[in-house]
């Protein structure tokens, strides 16, 4: 497999890996997993003020994921929370320079990210 | 990023400077064709066939019983083909699901002419059974295929009792020996095996050249024609300097070097097995020195060999690398996908120093907490 030089920096560094803390004030989570493609990937986004103030990510998976959750993560961080249902996989896929047959993999981060969103909606409902 | 760890043997080895130094030498002086009745003919024929020699006496036979080809790979469709082609419907071959992928897809295409092949499946140690070849046999079956050692977790096969079966039936008897010679002791002319395939470049001589053994007795069917090379067997101009590298490379391979090999397996297993949840895969009693697999469950594969990219290791067989599929012997052994894709052979070699196991270690570990911290509460499933 070959890998861009900008997927082996993301994947030798990854930003925005890991977690925030429990109990922090507008907290949603959401993940996405294929056992087949051996991948899951999840999502942390603290969104206060309708901004996504922090976003985090944990992967099991391919350097392909590691590096594309890792953009995906530093996307969303700053924007606005109605923006967290417009990330595309396919321009980060792009921007990373990933191979086609690793697009379903990037599915999966969109997909833990909608999750985000959902658990947002319900979020901001319960407000 | 520090200077590549080479642990792979088990994919290919150094030249030793011994036998670059033959095929050197050989180049630079014989270029002539062996099966030539000039003097020049004559020279490169006496190099081919002291060449042979060497090989003969490294596996315990007699010259005229060892045929020289391209590699193992070419060994084993010669010997499976060979032995097989012409029988076709009529044809029952025997051999594993662990068997290298020469085995396995040379298998695969007598399957397409007709031949009815039965794969027996290893145990969770990667052991094929005796008992278990034993009830895979027909009163059609021409030809059984057992591999010695298995190139991606080093367990010994008990081509003893097979060879024992087979005899017993009268059946001939294949093993492929790529990984043996140097590691473990073969001693063809005392053992029950009929076609032996052995290679060269596993055992630091070059790549390109291999060789079968062909016990007394057993006529195989040439797959390659075009001249009376080989004794009628494997038809092309023999490549001198090949030779004289692969009859060098045998005359090195002592088998007395394998204790040292044994040595740095252990301590590498010793090192790697600290590492929490690292499981050693294949029998621990019955393995060649030079291999170790092992699985670190929670590393995701395709990352712990990117993160290690500064150790040359293989996850299973390098001849099938490019394949993103989980090593077919470790899931034949009960592994799941994650963890067959989790898991790292390393193999050590002649040029393997301590102080190289020692940093090659540091480096697993390291990545492995490092990729084990990207999924923190991932699901069992990546873990079991």
């Amino acid at each position: 497999m070959e890998y861009t030089p900008e997927v082996v920096r993301r994947f030798d560094s990854p930003r925005r890996a890991g977690e925030l803390r429990a109990g922090l004030p507008g907290l949603v989570s959401g993940e996405a997993e294929d056992r087949t493609l051996q991948v899951w990937v999840h999502f942390q986004l603290q969104v206060i003020d309708g901004v996504v103030r922090a976003a985090r990510f944990a992967a099991f998976g391919c350097p392909h994921t590691i590096a594309a959750a890792s953009r995906a993560a530093e996307w969303l961080e700053g924007r606005p929370a109605s923006d967290v249902a417009r990330l595309d996989v396919r321009a980060i896929a792009s921007e990373l320079g990933l191979p086609v047959e690793k697009l379903g993999l990037l599915l999966r981060i969109e997909d833990a990210v909608a999750a985000c969103g959902r658990a947002l909606h319900k979020y901001v409902g319960k407000d | 990023m520090s200077a590549e760890i080479y642990l792979d043997y088990a994919a290919t080895s150094p030249l030793d400077p011994a036998v670059a130094a033959a095929m050197s030498d050989c180049l630079a002086r014989e270029f002539g064709n062996p099966s030539s009745q000039h003097a020049a003919g004559k020279r490169a024929r006496a190099l081919v066939e002291a060449a042979r020699a060497e090989v003969a006496a490294r596996v315990g036979t007699a010259p005229d019983r060892i045929y020289f080809t391209s590699g193992a790979t070419e060994a084993n469709n010669l010997a499976l083909k060979g032995s097989l082609a012409r029988r076709g419907a009529r044809a029952h071959l025997v051999t594993s699901t662990i068997e290298h992928k020469s085995v396995l897809d040379a298998a695969r295409a007598l399957e397409e002419s007709g031949v009815a092949v039965t794969y027996v499946p290893a145990d969770s140690l990667g052991r094929v059974a005796p008992d278990d070849v034993a009830r895979a046999l027909r009163a059609e079956t021409a030809l059984v295929s057992i591999m010695h050692v298995n190139n991606e977790t080093g367990v010994i096969q008990d081509i003893e009792s097979i060879g024992a079966l087979c005899r017993e039936r009268g059946l001939t008897f294949h093993v492929d020996a790529a990984q043996s010679v140097g590691k473990v002791p073969l001693d063809l002319g005392a053992s029950k095996v009929d076609l032996c395939s052995l290679t060269a470049h596993k055992v630091c001589g070059p790549k390109g050249v291999g060789a079968l053994y062909v016990a007394a007795g057993v006529v195989l069917a040439p797959q390659m024609h075009g001249g009376e090379q080989e004794r009628g067997l494997r038809a092309g101009t023999v490549a001198t300097h090949q030779a004289v590298g692969m009859g060098k490379a045998y005359a090195l391979a002592d088998a007395r070097e394998a204790q040292r090999l044994a040595a740095l397996r252990d301590e590498l297993w010793r090192r790697l097995g600290a590492i929490p949840g690292a499981r050693l895969n294949g029998d621990p009693g019955r393995r060649a020195p030079h291999v170790l697999n092992v699985t670190f469950p929670g590393a995701e594969g395709e990352s712990l060999r990117l993160a290690l990219r500064d150790l040359a290791v293989s996850a299973g067989s390098a001849c099938a690398a490019d394949s993103p599929e989980a090593s077919h012997v470790l899931t034949g052994m009960g592994l799941s996908d994650a963890l067959a894709a989790s898991s790292l052979r390393f193999s050590v070699g002649r040029f393997t120093t301590e102080a190289e196991i020692e940093r090659a270690a540091e480096r697993v570990a390291a990545e492995v907490e490092r990729l084990r911290a990207l999924a923190p509460r991932s699901p069992e499933w990546c873990r079991t």
